[in-house]
């Protein structure tokens, strides 16, 4: 554990490496007496509560500047964003909300302004069950990682699916996440919703995170549905069964109510002791089913 | 071996360069270090507060580079060439308008929360001179008080914006 007691002074050693390279040499140098460090707020909180011994090592990645902003090409639909993009920077940028709003929404709702001002987008996805993910899985988002070689790409979604299982991943150094917007189809209306239910109204851990985002056409049928789901220490992921279900469905009271059976049925949170596995679902279920209300209003 | 893959030692106390308050420094501390107790206990500037170290309660609030940080998690090594401003600094040429709000208008009790309080509405007003009520309720989500209930704090804030809006109009007029 970090020392912890007052006036006891923090004492590993800290690299500064200048490119991804460096950063990836060093961390196959110093295994696992060495951790990358980006805003350190996760690692903080890992430290300070026993979860993670403190390292004899930091690598500092925060000097790579690679790593740092976004760019959003707006013909092909694409944003990329460099893993020390700090989630205030996300937050505050009306381009990125312009382009990606569900992700500028959940970037609102993790902690608060000053730890967003340290903390970063990649440390938030490398945690597994960080807010930003379901809104990044919407958006099909893909990895790139710095593996020594020429660079490794993989979908989030895959990554999210065998993290927890294979640790090879913790040997390399992330370096952006792209996101791809979803087409919208003329004549149709798009919808999209970012929620975070928490014991509290602000600054709190999640019970359950959604993201949603949809088409209705013409003749109120939904279609291109995307639904992911998380809180906690639930790893999110995205409700596929769910989202073929839905797509080509009416927008009516008929089609919610089924699908909040099938959310309450398949959606598998963790629970803890403060909160259920049998409230987590439906509390997602709650959700999902008013989003879809809010679209049945909408229709003709 | 180039400078960038030589570690700095926990040791090492070789200076990181920053600005506290306007003055530039070179703290000789090891890199690890917080900035709450770099601070505190190097530099016995108490103004800036101690109390969860874990960032959840906004008692060490300080600006870097203009935004609100939380000390406690900040390190001394991600302070490098970065303008550091805590409380002691906003007083530095007589009470800020929004310390005054906060004596006029009760935004404290016990005061442990407000010099915390003060930087993130110090943060919010030089960047956005007329919030909404939301935008101040999301700059403040991060500082937790245990005594006032918020009412005091918010009608401070209110009083604080008033009071800059008419300096502001006496000077441009
Ligand atoms: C008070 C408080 C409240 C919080 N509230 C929330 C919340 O509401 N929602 C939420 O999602 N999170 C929350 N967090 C957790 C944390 O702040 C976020 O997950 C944050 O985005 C982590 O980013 P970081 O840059 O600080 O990561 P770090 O702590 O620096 O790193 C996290 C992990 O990722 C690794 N890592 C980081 N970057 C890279 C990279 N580029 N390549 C390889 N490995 C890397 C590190 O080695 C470490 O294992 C909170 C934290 C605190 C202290
Ligand atoms: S002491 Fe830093 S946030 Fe509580
Ligand atoms: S005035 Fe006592 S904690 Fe805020």
């Amino acid at each position: 554990m970090a020392a912890n007691a007052q006036g006891v002074a923090e004492a590993p050693f800290v690299w500064h490496p200048r490119s991804a390279a460096e950063a990836w040499q060093l961390k196959q140098t110093l295994g696992t007496e060495g951790v990358f460090t980006a805003g350190a707020t996760l690692l903080r909180t890992q430290w300070e509560s026993g979860l993670a011994v403190m390292p004899n090592h930091f690598i500092n990645i925060g000097a790579i500047e690679e790593l740092h902003g976004f760019e959003i090409d707006s013909v092909s639909g694409t944003g990329s964003f460099g893993a020390m993009t700090t989630l205030s920077h996300i937050r505050t940028s009306p381009q990125v909300g312009e382009s990606f709003p569900v992700l500028v929404e959940a970037t609102r709702n993790i902690a608060a302004p000053s730890i967003r001002n340290l903390a970063t987008i990649g440390g938030n996805i490398l945690s597994m069950v960080g807010d930003s993910l379901p809104a990044l899985l919407l958006y099909d988002s893909v990895l790139h990682w710095h593996d020594g070689t020429n660079g490794l790409q993989e979908p989030l979604s895959e990554w999210l699916s065998t993290a927890s299982a294979h640790a090879a991943w913790k040997e390399r150094l992330l370096m952006s996440v792209e996101l791809t917007l979803p087409i919208l189809d003329s004549n149709t209306k798009r919808f999209v919703a970012y929620h975070k239910v928490g014991r509290r109204d602000a600054f709190t851990p999640s019970v359950v995170t959604a993201a949603l985002t949809m088409q209705l056409d013409s003749e109120d049928r939904l279609s291109d549905v995307r639904l992911a789901l998380g809180g906690g220490q639930t790893i999110p992921y995205r409700l596929e069964s769910i989202e073929s279900y839905l797509n080509g469905k009416l927008a009516n009271k008929k089609t919610i109510s089924e699908v909040y059976a099938l959310i309450v049925e398949q959606f598998e949170p963790k629970g803890d002791t403060f909160v259920p596995v049998s409230y987590r679902k439906k509390a997602a279920a709650n959700l999902i089913a008013s989003e879809l209300w809010k679209a049945a209003r909408t229709a003709r | 071996m180039k400078d960038s893959m030589k570690p700095v030692s926990p040791l090492d106390t070789s200076s990181i360069p920053c600005t506290i308050n306007g003055s530039e420094i070179n703290l000789n501390v090891p890199p690890a270090k917080r900035l709450l107790s770099v601070l505190r206990d190097d530099l016995a500037m108490t103004g800036t507060k101690r109390s969860c170290d874990i960032g959840r309660c906004g008692a060490c609030m300080v600006m870097v580079d203009g935004v609100p940080v939380n000390s406690c998690l900040t390190m001394a090594y991600q302070c490098t060439g970065k303008s550091i401003t805590t409380i002691e600094g906003i007083s530095a040429s007589g009470m800020d308008p929004i310390q005054r709000a906060f004596l006029q208008e009760g935004g404290f009790q016990c005061g442990y929360c407000t010099p915390g309080m003060i930087i993130s509405v110090k943060a919010l007003l030089d960047h956005n001179p007329d919030p909404s009520a939301l935008e101040i309720e999301e700059a403040l989500s991060g500082n937790i008080c245990r005594c006032t209930g918020y009412g005091g704090i918010k009608r401070a804030v209110q009083k604080a914006i008033e009071w800059r809006k008419e300096a502001y109009e006496s000077i441009t007029d």
